[in-house]
């Protein structure tokens, strides 16, 4: 089970918004060099213009000089060249501007006014303007003005062009990165999914690789191959143990037998004790071999046919009823919770051998008089079970290895087990899709069967009844 | 004397077999075709049949199947290199009444093959009783010499089974197949634990021990005391 990936933590969702945002922001560049180019050149247009009228009027002769200014403003009644003669005083003497344009210096240069202009055809409303003001040797003040809203107008233009283009180019190019986005998405959640069984141990299980032969393919393909050799590696693997196993059973049953007639014919004599012993040890050995070989039959994943619907609690039962006399032996308050329960689809022989698996290490690891609870829930998925004690806990760095064939932890090495119970328990829950969870209650350890398949990464739910409390251990 | 079939194409296992079945007093013949051991099966009236599941000529589960469907009820020990439990569960669907899987213990084998040999004898009885051990198979009360005893409902299943199988060794994977149901080593002393808790119930202080320890192999239930050393 995988969960649905966020749209925008996809690699072409990222590349697409990367690229839209390059693109915008070349496109701002661009449209603002382009402006800025325009209106620069625009402006220069504008400044010989007004120098050369600047020039044309400031040559007339001073008494002429009114009339000219009062014809050159006429000539344009929009005022879009605005024209004006002004005394030492900054009264209007002639023209289309009413007031001396202020902080405009009478240097001859062409300025940017301030304040702007007044356009007679728009109600007096001020527009940008660029002008010149120039001190006559009479101390008259002679101004040229031009309206650049036009120059504004292109500038609204181009940016308009811009963000129409950038509409244009960004919108369809998201839609369309979406769209682009839902194919790869699909692949890869076909990927997960194919990887969901190989994740829990089935490695005949392969990537689907399609006929493009593109990036993911190939890539697909790669993990498929270092599958397929990881896949003969694990099989020579167990095979070897397989075979061992298998190949010695007979040898050593042959042996048991021989040895078990001899003890019969020797009955009473002192060579009768060796033999018995002589036959446990081979006892432990054909166990391990039977445990080992167990593993393998629960690995190989034919017994799906058994499966039915399950009482969990009904497994439990059988199971408390079944170590309970062992537990008592030992000293161990051996307690039972079981609270209402859906049932699930499970194979009840196998839940129960992984059940007493896991029970049955429990009251081993616990010292005598310590205490070993085994109950049952509903969570938000579906029912689990606890096994808690008060032993000496799994430590938190060999979790993992305690599920491994033959493994040993430290704590478990003087007692007496094929180090095999838990490697059953683990092929068993794969094979049911549930998941197991080894942690800690107070000092001691916490198996949790989930029953229920949980996603990979994915943090088992909350009991949705009261929280499994910890067992108090006992004091010896 | 009881007379069994053995089908069994290994050579090395059926000597085994055949070997081992004459130690425990009984007759055995062996026929290492599966087609031929069925017709000799339906032909003579054998107490027990011993049979391979891969056979040449026809395959174990097939014969099994054409027996019962001949109205031939006589008990089959089926015998397997075959130890996935789908198999245990087709050859008792096939209509095997029992299946051990190679390589066995020839006296797990035998204690098998005589428990099928007296389930076929008349059950219908209410009352069970060796020496002075009774159980009611009706009320589920156990008496020894004619006291109550109290047993938990496990006690009472493990007690019956010992005494309707009494003065035959009983393997520990038989028992916990038989009482508890499940096909599988439990790896621990659990029977043990069990079969000590019963007996502390009914071989209580003064009264001979009925529960006996067969070194290597089981229990059994039995008032002799010859053939087996009593774990205390």
């Amino acid at each position: 089970m995988n969960a649905r990936p966020n749209a925008w933590h996809s690699a072409t969702s990222r590349l697409i918004l990367i690229y839209g945002a390059l693109f915008a922001l070349w496109g701002f560049v661009l449209v603002g060099v382009i402006q800025w180019e325009t209106t620069r050149y625009l402006n220069n247009v504008i400044d010989q213009m007004l120098l050369q009228r600047m020039h044309y009027i400031g040559s007339t002769e001073p008494d002429r000089l009114p009339a000219t200014v009062d014809a050159a403003s006429k000539i344009d009644p929009h005022g879009i060249m605005s024209v004006g003669l002004f005394d030492h005083e900054h009264r209007p003497l002639a023209g289309n501007i009413d007031n001396l344009p202020r902080a405009l210096p009478r240097d001859g240069l062409v300025h940017q006014l301030a304040h702007g202009l007044p356009r007679p055809d728009r109600d007096a409303e001020r527009v940008r303007a660029r002008g010149l003001a120039s001190e006559l040797p009479n101390g008259d003040i002679l101004v040229i003005a031009k309206d650049t809203s036009t120059i504004d107008g292109i500038g609204a233009i181009i940016r308009r062009a811009l963000l129409w283009g950038v509409s244009l180019t960004i919108i369809p190019g998201l839609l369309g990165g979406f769209l682009l986005r839902r194919g790869p998405e699909k692949r890869i959640r076909a990927l997960q999914e194919a990887t969901d069984p190989i994740r829990q141990g089935d490695l005949s299980k392969r990537l689907p690789v399609s006929r493009r032969g593109d990036e993911v393919d190939q890539l697909a393909g790669i993990v498929n191959t270092m599958l397929g050799e990881i896949e003969r590696l694990m099989n020579e693997v167990k095979g070897v143990c397989d075979n061992i196993a298998h190949d010695l059973r007979t040898p050593l049953t042959r042996l048991r037998a021989r040895l078990y007639r001899t003890q019969q014919q020797l009955e009473g004599q002192p060579e009768a004790t060796l033999i018995e012993a002589c036959m446990v040890d081979i006892d432990a050995v054909l166990t391990r071999f039977r445990a080992l070989l167990r593993v393998s039959e629960l690995e190989d994943r034919n017994r799906a046919a058994c499966f039915d619907e399950v009482d969990v609690g009904q497994v439990l039962r059988q199971v408390h009823e079944f170590y309970a006399p062992v537990a008592e032996d030992r000293g161990q308050p051996f307690e039972l919770d079981i609270q209402t329960l859906a049932p699930i689809r499970a194979d009840a022989h196998l839940l129960f051998e992984a059940l007493a698996n896991l029970v049955g290490n429990a009251i081993k690891f616990t010292p005598p008089g310590g205490q070993v609870r085994l109950r049952a829930s509903m969570d938000k998925r579906g029912p689990r079970v606890d096994i808690i004690d008060s032993g000496p806990g799994i430590p938190a760095d060999e979790r993992d290895a305690v599920t491994r064939r033959f493994y040993r932890g430290d704590n478990s090495r003087t007692t007496a087990g094929s180090g095999l119970g838990l490697s059953i328990v683990s092929a068993i829950v794969r094979l049911h899709g549930y998941a197991l969870d080894i942690g800690e209650a107070g000092t001691g350890a916490r198996l949790t069967l989930y029953c229920y398949a949980l996603a990979p990464g994915e943090k088992p739910g909350t009991c949705l009844s009261r929280s499994v409390p910890e067992v108090t251990p006992a004091i010896v | 004397m009881a007379r069994v079939l053995v089908i069994e194409d290994d050579e090395t296992t059926a000597r085994e077999i055949v070997a081992e079945l004459s130690v425990h007093g009984m007759t055995a013949e062996w026929i290492a075709n599966g087609r031929e051991g069925l017709e000799r099966a339906c032909q003579d009236g054998y107490d027990l049949i011993t049979l391979d599941r891969m056979l040449p000529g026809m395959d174990g589960i097939d014969v099994v199947a054409e027996l019962r469907r001949a109205q031939v009820d006589t008990p089959v020990l089926m015998i397997s290199a075959l130890s996935d439990v789908d198999e245990r569960v087709r050859g008792l669907r096939a209509g095997g009444d029992d299946y051990l899987t190679k390589p066995f213990a020839p006296d797990e084998m035998a204690a098998r093959a005589e428990v099928l040999l007296r389930r076929r004898q008349p059950q219908a009885v209410q009352r069970l009783r060796v020496a002075n051990l009774e159980l009611d198979l009706v009320s589920h009360v156990a008496y020894r010499d004619g006291q109550p005893l109290t047993l938990l409902p496990t006690e009472y299943r493990l007690l019956e089974f010992l005494m309707r199988n009494s003065g035959q060794v009983l393997t520990r994977s038989m028992i916990f197949e038989t009482v508890w149901g499940f096909h599988f080593d439990p790896g621990t002393n659990v029977i043990d634990v069990h079969i000590a808790r019963l007996r502390r119930k009914i071989d209580t202080a003064g009264q001979p021990p009925l529960i006996h320890t067969v070194r290597g192999t089981g229990y059994m239930l039995t008032a002799a005391q010859e053939t087996a050393s009593v774990t205390p």
